[in-house]
């Protein structure tokens, strides 16, 4: 008992042993800083392979008990099939009579109008780099009785498919149950809220357009016609995607622009409705679960865990994918940056065995379930991967695999630059009693200005860089630009050479300072980014965690030039991605989608400074 | 059989079978009119007039009031009015918002969404000692808003000051305000609740304010069923002295009904399809009880049964010359088809926005279509609750893009009071003929003290709609010039002097609000623990304790 007490309480100046029990502690941990670093980052890269594992996370629920989903008898009937029949064949024979535009809305226009419902439609036209983008909207509001019209739900069709952004697919079905829904549901006075029908030109922009003036803002490249029609507030929207003949799935699409996700709640009731309601099966993306073709050695309950990992990583890997790159999966993705719960549903083309009838019944029943919504959906559903329809990772369950190898790039920073400040007395190696550490430490100064100014500077050549791929030059010219955009890059970080080499005993090196803050500051960029885009946090984490770490200056000349060009690889490659990078830049043009200035102006310029520090005197 | 048994009746009820009784007259009036896009508008009047009463002075609220005894007037009500000695009172409860672009001007001007209460209200005895503080006008609104509330079992008691304001221009008295000597001018008094719920548990009591309650006469069509299916519902209850009649109660009820919404394409109605109620017998005490339906002018229709009279396009049916059970019926020869081209039904076409995504701030947008070959002036009443305020200096009027400062002719404007007071925003408008003016106003968003979010599901705030009131003198040739605009309104309104009110739908803001649930608080907790580990370990790395041994 004694001797327990005199652990916890030992004798002496309280203060004293506080100080020395916190001396002891943080020595033993700055010792092995270094075994702490490995140790997170291996942990944080296996955490990041762990994800697809159907061992991690759990089955979805419905958090919100106002949704109820699937609680309804629904009265979408053979009728309405053939009304959407109807329709299919007005819109083919505008697809086959080659219609402009205009026409095209303006048809669909007199349809909602024929309906009894106002109808309008609207013109717009997108200025960008690569040319002119020009469509029509046609939109329309059945006002809901009763209500007083604050709160609105959109169901929207896009004219183009997903899958037509290459072969030019139109979503024909899609408008047509977009127009027999609109003839269905004025049928009804249980809406609680208005329905906004909108039928957006071409794939991305024509919703683009109708949102920015639904909702009064401005986009400098953007001329579009005001809205005649208005509602209230939208709080829901389904985007319905049917390009084939028929459809053997309904695939959810859900990651908006920017990396933002719609509420949970919206995907767990849609995937409950279809699957209870509708009776069709629900996928992520337009993801079949294939065969399972682990080999038979494998024992059977591996094999299972072993093909649902891979499933799932299919899953997971285009999830990043879409999400880091902040493009959006679809139409549904321009919501979200109203703060408005979108998704498309996307009937995966066969040959059969659902139709006009389950997506008619699926979308009433959806549409009866955001009809209950008292507010506006909220809660911890905003932080999830989707592993599968009914599986997801919670946010506790993937968000630390990112921070931890943060952490372990904060530690590597800070360790290196307490570091910097002292320096090993060699010359007078003074041999004193009393001291059990024969070594004498010399205090240096750390030029931070420097530093702070060459770490500046290549977040401007960022922005330089960022605003030459903007120009119409880089989208005509663009191998050529490529090519002499990295060229420039490299000069002008070799300019680094020329730093002097000054007295280390003196002055600690501005290479090691370079890579202290270096590490520092992306650490900070990823842990901030974690919350905002995780997608996009562990993509950085990967591709700095370790490489920045490695980052060392070297005596031979021919070394720090390798090492360089192996930065100033990691840094640029992606310019000679010629398809993304157009992409990238048409989604910042259109969409504002911060993806392509954001690896111009933090992540290039983060792994020119780790070049630096290859370049630099040591 | 049937009339020795309906005589038999009359014999043991003598005083009830006579339609004038000693001061009191009541009288019902039901108007349908089919509207272009094939809904049906309905408006029933109820009016009670007290012959030769006047509203009590609020001088005299000390003195004992003179004792209430009536046979027609609803007791209920005038003990309130006397009690609070209110001189003209209006209460509003529609649920919906009014289409004036395809339904045109409505029957009854009032149709703001929500719960709206107005009132003038004469200044009690001057004297500011403790017994007479209830006969302040304030202290004597905030009692009628408490009595109304009990009375109509709605939420007009939560009208309270925050929401109160006395706009000076787009509301006038519909009768007149009595000039008693030693008093102080009347006071007004507005307030309005959009996201007030209208429903059977105020119709009911709406019912029993009446003579007939709902057992004869037309007041037996106000069925819940149908009343509260249909698209747009309201009820109103207006109080007036008219100097050489008396004080008179108005209790309207106004729907919207679609006969298209069972699929078909007939807009054919009947008073069974309307209401799914026929009239069995007429109401015994009313002076009179008639329904006029406007006919429509360009159609081939038939009407069952034939009207008693037909006047400017609209049959008239007295149900004193009419046989009983009653269901009206009109049929048009053709099948019903929608209108691709939009008609202006309305005298003027307004639409009110919120633009801006930002919880902090956003603007306002207002745009007012003039579709008259003449220029009218209008007066714009913005009332809004303290949670949004204006930037009065960003205020833009513009016309096809181009700026017209000059439209402007004046402006008042009452700043919001931060959890205090509603703004009131009064702008007199210059509208030139043929075109849509653009009113431009930033506005910002308040930050709510958390004890301000209420309790419940938090959707977002309700602002009431704007209100555009055509200046009398502008609307003397309205009704001439638009052929489609409901006439028999606007002449009601001319009538009276009054300026014709269009209101804008209510818009809903969401202030800032944080996420009350469970996540908030995990993610609080988190973030502290990272905090704290972060703060130590920084310390730890960039501080460096020694011991240091003082000389002694």
């Amino acid at each position: 008992m004694d001797r327990i007490r005199a652990l916890l309480r030992p004798a002496g100046d309280r203060n004293l042993n506080r100080v020395r029990r916190r001396q002891a502690l943080l020595s033993a941990l700055t010792r092995r800083i270094h075994l702490l670093k490995i140790t997170l980052f291996c942990v944080g890269y296996l955490w990041m392979l762990a994800l697809p594992s159907p061992r991690l996370g759990r089955g979805i629920y419905i958090d919100e008990n106002a949704l109820g989903p699937g609680q309804v008898n629904t009265y979408w009937n053979w009728g309405d099939v053939a009304n959407a029949d109807r329709y299919l064949e007005l819109l083919e024979g505008l697809r086959d009579s080659n219609s402009t535009h205009e026409q095209r809305a303006e048809v669909l226009k007199m349809e909602f109008l024929k309906l009894g419902i106002p109808a309008s439609t609207q013109n717009y036209v997108f200025s960008s780099s690569t040319g002119k983008y020009e469509g029509t909207n046609a939109y329309a509001v059945l006002s809901s009785p009763r209500t007083s019209g604050t709160e609105a739900m959109v169901i929207s069709a896009s004219w183009v498919s997903r899958i037509g952004e290459e072969d030019g697919t139109l979503n024909l079905r899609g408008v047509s149950t977009v127009l027999a829904l609109a003839n269905f549901l004025k049928r009804y006075s249980l809406w609680a809220k208005d329905i906004v029908f909108v039928i957006s030109d071409n794939h991305l922009d024509g919703m683009q357009a109708w949102l920015n003036a639904y909702h009064g803002e401005t986009q400098s490249n953007l001329q579009a016609a005001e809205l005649e029609l208005s509602s209230g507030v939208i709080w829901t929207a389904l985007n319905i995607d049917y390009p084939g003949h028929s459809f053997s799935h309904l695939g959810i699409f859900h990651e908006g622009i920017n990396g933002r996700l719609p509420n949970q709640d919206l995907l767990n009731s849609f995937h409950y409705i279809s699957k209870w309601t509708g009776g069709v099966p629900v996928l992520v993306y337009d993801h079949v679960e294939s065969q399972n073709t682990a080999p038979s050695w494998i024992p059977a309950e591996y094999r299972e865990e072993l093909h649902g990992y891979s499933h799932r990583s299919n899953t997971i890997l285009r999830h990043i994918g879409y999400q880091a790159r902040g493009r959006g999966s679809g139409v549904h993705g321009l919501f979200h940056q109203f703060r408005i719960d979108a998704f498309t549903m996307f009937g995966l083309p066969a040959t059969g065995p659902h139709g006009f009838h389950a997506i008619g019944r699926i979308v009433e029943s959806t549409l009866r379930t955001t009809n209950n919504l008292l507010e506006r959906l909220h809660a911890s559903f905003f932080f999830y991967i989707l592993a599968t329809p009914d599986h997801f990772l919670k946010i506790g369950s993937f968000l630390p695999s990112a921070v931890l190898i943060s952490v372990a790039m904060m530690f590597a920073g800070l360790k290196i630059w307490s570091d910097s400040a002292w320096i090993p007395d060699t010359s007078a190696a003074i041999e004193k009693e009393g001291e059990n550490n024969g070594n004498k430490w010399i205090e240096r100064i750390r030029p931070v200005l420097p530093v702070l100014g060459m770490m500046i500077s290549t977040h401007i050549g960022g922005v330089a860089l960022f605003y030459v791929l903007t120009t119409a030059w880089f989208s005509h010219n663009q191998t050529i630009a490529s090519i002499l955009l990295v060229a420039i890059l490299a000069t002008l970080s070799l300019r680094a050479l020329l730093v002097p080499a000054e007295d280390t005993r003196a002055v600690a090196p501005v290479s090691q300072l370079l890579k202290a803050l270096n590490l520092c500051f992306a650490s900070t960029v990823i842990s901030i980014t974690t919350v905002v885009n995780f997608s996009l946090a562990m993509s950085l984490a990967i591709l700095l965690g370790i490489p920045l770490s490695l980052s060392s200056p070297s005596k031979s000349l021919p070394l720090r030039i390798a090492k360089f060009t192996a930065y100033l690889g990691l840094a640029s490659a992606w310019i000679f991605a010629s398809d993304e990078v157009r992409k990238a830049l048409w989604d910042w043009e259109i969409l504002r989608v911060w993806f392509a200035p954001f690896v111009c102006i933090v992540y290039t310029p983060l792994v020119l400074q780790a070049a630096f520090v290859c370049l630099l005197p040591s | 059989m049937r009339t020795l048994r309906f005589l038999w009746v009359l014999g043991l009820l003598p005083p009830c079978y006579c339609r004038y009784f000693s001061g009191e007259t009541f009288s019902e009036e039901l108007v349908i009119r089919p509207l272009p896009d094939g809904k049906v508008a309905s408006r029933f009047e109820f009016t009670t007039l007290l012959h030769g009463a006047t509203p009590r002075n609020p001088q005299n609220l000390s003195v004992e009031d003179h004792s209430q005894h009536y046979t027609l007037f609803p007791l209920a009500l005038g003990q309130i009015l006397r009690e609070y000695a209110v001189t003209e009172l209006h209460l509003t409860l529609n649920a919906g918002k009014w289409n004036y672009d395809r339904w045109g001007y409505p029957e009854e001007s009032d149709v703001a969404t929500g719960a709206s209460l107005w009132a003038w209200m004469a200044e009690g005895s001057g004297s500011a000692s403790a017994a007479n503080a209830r006969h302040r006008v304030d202290a004597r609104w905030r009692d009628l808003r408490n009595a109304l509330a009990g009375l109509f079992c709605a939420s007009i008691a939560s009208l309270d000051e925050q929401r109160t304001t006395s706009p000076g221009r787009a509301f006038t008295p519909v009768g007149a305000l009595p000039a008693w000597p030693a008093s102080v001018q009347h006071a007004f008094r507005h307030a309005s609740l959009p996201s007030e719920n209208v429903c059977t548990e105020n119709l009911t009591p709406f019912l029993k304010l009446l003579p007939c309650k709902s057992l004869s006469g037309l007041a037996h069509l106000l069925n819940p069923h149908r009343l509260f299916d249909a698209d747009w519902h309201g009820m109103g209850l207006h109080v007036s002295w008219r100097p050489n009649e008396g004080v008179q109660v108005r209790l309207t009820f106004q729907s919207v009904s679609d006969p298209l919404r069972a699929g078909g394409n007939s807009r054919d109605w009947s008073l069974r399809l309307l209401f799914d109620r026929v009239v069995d017998r007429a109401c015994p005490v009313a002076a009179s009880s008639r329904i006029i339906v406007t006919l429509p002018t360009k159609e081939l229709y038939s009407v069952h049964p034939e009207p008693s009279s037909v006047v400017d396009g609209r049959g008239a049916f007295d149900l004193s010359d009419q046989s009983f059970p009653l269901d009206l019926r009109l049929r048009w020869a053709e099948p019903f088809q929608h209108a691709t081209v939009p008609s202006a039904e309305a005298p003027l076409s307004v639409r009110r926005m919120l633009r801006g995504s930002a919880q902090d701030h956003g603007a306002l947008a207002i745009s007012i279509t003039n579709p008259d070959s003449d220029p009218v002036s209008v007066v714009y009443l913005e009332t809004l609750p303290w949670i949004v305020y204006l930037y009065l200096s960003t205020l833009e009027l513009s016309v096809g893009g181009v700026r017209r400062p000059d439209l402007l002719q004046d402006i008042s404007y009452i700043a919001p009071v931060p959890h205090g007071r509603a703004a009131t925003l009064e702008a007199f408008l210059s509208l030139p003929a043929r075109s849509t003016v653009t009113l431009h106003i930033g506005v910002g968003r308040s930050f709510l003290r958390y004890t301000e979010h209420p309790p419940d599901a938090q959707r977002g705030w309700d602002l009431p709609g704007a209100v555009v009131a055509l200046l009398p003198a502008a609307s003397g040739n309205q009704s001439s010039a638009t052929d489609s605009t409901n006439k028999g309104a606007m002449q009601e309104m001319k009538k009276w002097n009054q300026p014709q009110r269009i209101y804008t739908p209510a818009l809903l803001v969401d202030p800032a609000t944080p996420d009350f649930s469970m996540p908030y608080n995990v993610i609080i907790f988190t973030c502290s623990l990272i905090a704290f580990i972060f703060g130590s370990v920084f310390n730890g790395l960039t501080r460096r304790f020694v011991v240091l041994k003082s000389p002694e």
